[in-house]
């Protein structure tokens, strides 16, 4: 989108095999496996690793955050207040921001939404807008509306797709190669998103305009009310919700089995991080520090 | 034109609906209720209409209300210029015959029977003859009618208009191409039923959390009314209306999802569609 420079953009994995890691070094990014580097060389952080791997990741960098960083948590169901909780054992008052975005962002067609922590400020939460707006549609909610906008826009894509797979295969029942049935169906759902986006009618309405009576999209739809097409879309975004709310519920237990995270990345934090120590097989536990206290 | 009892009756056009003679042939609760209709609007005065029946049965209701009765199909057809034919689809074949003596170009016949086409009912009539088919629906009586009605070759735009002022009194009343009738039926000829089985179900749910069934029930009918008038009052599209009865996280989106799974929408679909499609076969017969 033009809004950053590339060689202005840190990241860092510890695994430099992933196909990413080669995507964004051919951009300009600057790469390191230090996760301590990319800190130290941020304004904004995002954290961009699974939700159980959090409570790790701010352990290792917590005593680098300074009161300039703002640290934005993509991680699902990851709570502002636990990242709070964790960070605030290592600076008194850490700009945490929780965001929840979507893969469009690829294509610049993104979905996101942000709530601001206790001590971010208007400011920061209009930086991060700005930025994820350059990529998509970008608003602030009220953090206990995030887990819905997962079920609904996060996972949506995959919904999406799963649509056009299932379109496409019809488009080939009836005839249609492959590729253009592919196109077509995709061609049709970007249209349809267009046109509700660009209209002030209800998308009921449009729906509407475009079935003739007695034509060929009133006995589509026939088709999908009778499978209860609605209800699964309605259950898809409840279920997604749902379980985003366990996760978040997971990680505030703060328990996290070592089956969870590699081995790699589990050794790899205990080197950086001597304070932290790790219990017994079954579980580990991340708050036994001198950290806890908080 | 004289009719045969020697009154002259001056063209419809240049009638007030309150000088209309109105007739029924047939004087079952399809015409009962459009009489009644009429009647409560105050569109024509109980004495303007004539009703004729094989029995007494079903006349006593409509000398009760102040009509005037008859066992003749003819003497409706002599006395009367708007004419309702409403036999049942068996019948009518046998009243064509018997009537079409008397229909002049004067008559204005508008035919309840379902099934019946406009080109079947023009074959038997005399040529020229106004024929206009109409299908209503029950809660005319209430004056909360769903008519529509499509015209036959000789009707002209007086006919029609004085035809949908005159029904307009008992609800919404639509000219329509002959090809809807039959939709119509399934749409809210039959409907009406649909309806009542919705209202007892929602009553029914009521009662299974507590509440006493005729309140419950009057409280359902109620709900339905409401809405009813919201769509047709303000004219919004009905999933505009829903969605602004739907907080987020609420009751009513919980219980709409409940509708959903159980595929409401495609059910009433087929409802309407099973309904029309026997209209079609029925009136093939």
């Amino acid at each position: 989108a033009g809004v950053l420079a590339a060689h202005k953009i840190t990241a860092s994995s510890p695994d430099t095999d992933l196909p990413t890691v080669s995507g964004l070094r051919k951009m300009g990014v600057n790469f390191t496996v230090s996760n301590k580097d990319t800190v130290k060389s941020s304004d904004v952080l995002f954290l961009a690793v699974k939700p159980p791997i959090i409570p790790f990741i701010l352990e290792e960098v917590g005593p680098d955050i300074e009161a300039r960083h703002i640290v934005v948590s993509c991680a699902a169901g990851v709570t502002i207040s636990s990242i709070e909780k964790k960070l605030s054992a290592f600076c008194p008052t850490p700009k945490v921001i929780r965001c929840m975005t979507n893969t469009p962002v690829i294509v610049r067609e993104g979905a996101t939404v942000y709530a601001t922590g206790t001590h971010a400020d208007v400011e920061d939460g209009k930086l991060l807008e700005q930025l994820m707006a350059s990529v998509g549609f970008c608003t602030e909610v009220e953090e206990d509306l995030i887990d819905a906008v997962t079920g609904l826009s996060g996972s949506g894509p995959a919904y999406a797709f799963t649509a056009l797979d299932a379109l496409a295969d019809g488009g080939v029942k009836m005839g249609l190669p492959r590729r253009l049935a592919v196109r077509l169906g995709a061609q049709a759902l970007l249209g349809a998103a267009k046109m509700l986006l660009e209209s002030e009618q209800h998308p009921g309405q449009l729906k509407d305009n475009v079935c003739s009576p007695g034509g060929a999209t009133i006995h589509a739809l026939h088709f999908l009310e009778s499978g209860g097409f609605r209800s699964l879309l309605i259950n898809a975004v409840e279920a997604s919700c749902i379980r985003t709310r366990e996760l978040q519920h997971v990680a505030d237990q703060e328990k996290i089995s070592p089956a969870a995270i590699k081995k790699t990345l589990l050794d790899k934090v205990k080197l950086e991080s001597p304070s932290l120590s790790v219990a017994s097989a079954s579980k580990v536990s991340l708050f036994t520090s001198k950290s806890s206290s908080s | 034109v004289a009719s045969g009892g020697g009154v002259a009756v001056p063209s419809p056009a240049a009638m007030e609906a309150a000088e209309l003679q109105v007739g029924f042939v047939g004087a079952g609760r399809m015409a009962g209720g459009l009489a009644r209709g009429l009647l409560r609007a105050g569109k024509v005065p109980a004495g303007s209409i004539l009703a004729s029946a094989p029995s007494d049965k079903n006349l006593d209701a409509w000398r009760e209300s102040g009509c005037r009765t008859t066992h003749c199909n003819l003497e409706v057809l002599q006395e009367s210029t708007l004419v309702f034919l409403a036999t049942k689809p068996h019948v009518l074949p046998g009243v064509l015959q018997e009537i079409r003596p008397a229909v002049g170009p004067h008559h204005i016949i508008v035919s309840l029977v379902a099934g019946v086409t406009l080109q079947t009912l023009q074959r038997v009539l005399p040529a020229g003859t106004k024929v206009l088919r109409l299908m209503p629906n029950l809660p005319c009586v209430v004056q909360a009618g769903a008519m529509v009605f499509a015209r036959g070759s000789g009707v002209g735009d007086n006919e029609a208009t004085l035809l949908k002022s005159l029904l307009s009194s008992c609800g919404l009343c639509e000219e329509i191409p002959e090809s809807y009738i039959n939709i119509h039926t399934g749409l809210s000829g039959s409907g009406v039923a649909y309806v009542y089985l919705f209202a007892e179900a929602l009553a029914e749910g009521a009662v299974k959390m507590g509440m006493p069934g005729s309140l419950a029930s009057r409280i359902a009918a109620q709900t339905l009314l409401g809405a009813a008038k919201m769509m047709l009052e303000t004219g919004e599209h009905p999933a505009k209306l829903r969605g602004d009865v739907c907080t987020p996280g609420g009751t009513t989106i919980h219980a709409l999802h409940q509708l959903e799974k159980g595929a409401l929408r495609a059910t009433v679909m087929s409802a309407v569609e099973a309904a029309t499609n026997r209209a079609r076969d029925m009136a093939e017969d």
